[in-house]
């Protein structure tokens, strides 16, 4: 966030009495203690709601990793790391969760090829300066906006391993819904499809800053078309490739419909935050949720940071 | 000579047209593949239970019909369902709209101590999974009673929404402080200049954020899912999930898919209306990246 210098109602006023007397800096000042006093009331409230519902969340999370809750008494006791290495190789929990780590990166896959498919959408819609790219623009974003849960449960109709229309359209049998790797392939081509909109309408947007006469002297200088595409237009949207990359993996690492609704609870397909809630909210083993809470929380904070240390270093600035 | 010319200029053009004739087929196909759901969840919804499970592929109805749509009502507390999303709807937006909007006139306008780190404080938020609140959150709300009641998605929003407050940051910035001037040589206070002088002035802004926390609360999955357990008091998007779960032998799917239609169709009729915020407020988002 840049440093603005915001400019109060106050600062003619504050000019203006520069040699004031001492009476009217008293008087000054102590509207100026009202003014801050009042503009921090008026910021309370999401403050407070932050506190609550954020960092004494959090906090009480952290909390919990170290306990074990008993589902009978509702007693917590203290047993340090205990739920954080049962996590790695406790014999009933370790394989679902290495389980659930394993889906969750798997299904990331659908992030690069949604925005490869969105970057020659794009590509396609610069090349052939189409008419209606508007329309296409509404359409291939409506994924986005959707319900997951509607999607999901459509989703799961025509994958269905019997009668959905993808197995009846192709006349073959697969087990889209049941089988490890099939399911996965489904849940991954549902998410490109849907994601690559998105980075449609960014791709686009970017392209449509790219100035023209970058290219005018690129053809000067005998460069293709190709060779345009890559040593000007893709390092100059590199930021917005860098965008769609974190947003995705953000998003993605907290996935949970897919697994809850188009797959329906299959193993195949539980991810972190489906192993979370499974665990925690539906069987109380709230220690240990908690615990892979915290992992989740870890990671995605170090994404962030990495997006926001390191966003001005590796991509395009003017 | 100048017939070859022309010759190539033909060829040019010529291969110009089938180039855009080919992107123009590649875009159509995409798009038919990703509203291709939509449409498949509306010609279900008009079939019988056993055609739409049936092996043979048929693309539209045998026989079409419409009871689904009456059934739907009576199978699922569909209305009752609505009722309750309006209800947090309702609620949290115009709280914490308001909210939001006070707060963002204080970091935009006022002078505040420690403003960029309230801000980044309040911003840091954002970076924090669901899933790592959700227990402690949960373990308190089921406490006070409030399990199976709709407070738990309420009262949250009662205090802002972080993005709302970020986006109406950078748009009060740009109002020029002569407006404010003038009110507070009038007398007005800073609540006041607030009401009457900048929600006026913010109100489109305002409403396209409203318009995307709209679509967010009524595709709300999640946090819904954990804590409504009763039919009759859940919102849409876990009463979809619920009737689709339970009859996963697929009996009933055009009974399901009726309710995913109408569930749909107010999220449908505000993007298509609106699309226009949707597509900008996007294109701005990632070049700013």
């Amino acid at each position: 966030m840049e440093k603005t210098a915001i400019v109060c109602p106050e600062t003619g006023e504050q000019t203006a009495g520069g040699g004031a007397s001492p009476f009217m800096k008293k008087k000054k000042s102590r509207l100026e203690r009202r003014e801050h006093l009042i503009a921090f009331l008026f910021i309370l409230p999401p403050i407070i709601g932050f506190l609550v519902f954020t960092v004494a969340s959090m906090l009480f999370s952290f909390v919990y990793s170290f306990q074990k809750y008993n589902t009978l008494t509702g007693a917590s006791s203290w047993i340090g790391f205990d739920n954080y290495i049962n996590l790695f190789t406790h014999e009933l929990f370790a394989p679902d969760f290495w389980n659930s780590v394993g889906n969750t990166a798997i299904l990331l896959l659908s992030i690069p090829l949604s925005m490869f498919l969105g970057l020659c959408l794009a590509g396609l819609l610069r090349m052939g300066d189409i008419k209606g790219s508007k329309i296409f623009q509404v359409l291939y974003y409506l994924p986005a906006v959707s319900s997951a849960v509607a999607m999901n449960i459509v989703w799961r109709y025509i994958f269905n391993n019997e009668f959905g229309i993808v197995n009846l359209m192709f006349n073959i049998k697969a087990a889209w819904l049941s089988d490890d790797a099939l399911l996965k392939i489904a849940i991954i081509f549902k998410n490109s499809i849907n994601g690559m909109g998105t980075a449609m309408i960014l791709y686009l947007a970017g392209m449509l800053n790219v100035p023209k006469d970058y290219y005018e002297a690129a053809s000067l200088d005998g460069a293709g078309k190709v060779r345009q595409f890559f040593s000007i237009t893709l390092p100059i949207i590199s930021p917005v490739t860098f965008y769609l990359l974190i947003t995705g993996l953000i998003g993605g690492l907290q996935s949970y419909a897919d697994s809850q609704v188009f797959a329906a609870g299959d193993s195949g397909a539980r991810t972190i935050v489906y192993f979370i809630w499974a665990r925690g909210i539906d069987q109380g083993r709230y220690g240990l949720a908690s615990a892979a809470s915290i992992l989740l929380a870890f990671v995605i904070m170090i994404i962030t940071v990495i997006q926001f240390k390191f966003s001005n270093k590796w991509v395009y600035e003017e | 000579m100048e017939n070859h010319v022309e010759y190539k200029e033909i060829a040019r053009k010529a291969g110009y047209i089938s180039l855009r004739v080919v992107i123009y087929a590649v875009l159509v196909c995409g798009a038919f593949l990703l509203v291709f759901p939509y449409l498949w969840m509306l010609l279900t919804s008009f079939k019988k239970d056993l055609d739409a499970i049936s092996i043979q592929l048929s693309l539209f109805p045998k026989q079409w019909v419409f009871h689904n749509y009456a059934d739907i009502w009576t199978f699922i507390p569909l209305l009752k369902g609505l009722g309750n999303t309006l209800l947090v709807e309702v609620s949290v937006i115009v709280v914490g709209t308001f909210v939001s909007a006070m707060a963002a006139f204080s970091f935009a306008k006022l002078k505040l101590r420690h403003k960029t780190f309230w801000l980044l404080f309040l911003m840091s938020g954002m970076m924090v999974p669901y899933a790592a609140l959700m227990m402690p959150q949960f373990r308190v709300f089921m406490a006070i009673g409030m399990f199976d009641t709709l407070w738990p998605l309420i009262l949250p929003g009662f205090f802002g929404n972080v993005s709302m407050l970020f986006f109406l940051v950078q748009y009060m910035r740009g109002i020029p402080n002569a407006y404010f001037e003038a009110a507070r040589i009038d007398g007005a206070g800073h609540f006041k200049c607030f009401i009457s002088v900048m929600l006026p002035l913010v109100k489109t802004a305002i409403a396209a954020q409203v318009i995307f926390w709209f679509i967010g609360i009524w595709n709300d999955y999640f946090a819904p899912s954990i804590y409504l357990h009763s039919h009759d008091r859940m919102t849409l998007q876990p009463m979809l999930a619920i009737i689709n779960s339970e009859s996963s032998s697929g009996i009933r799917l055009p009974l399901i898919m009726a309710g995913a239609v109408l569930a749909s169709i107010p999220m449908l009729v505000i993007y298509i209306t609106c699309q226009k915020y949707f597509i900008e407020s996007l294109s701005i988002s990632g070049v700013k990246g």
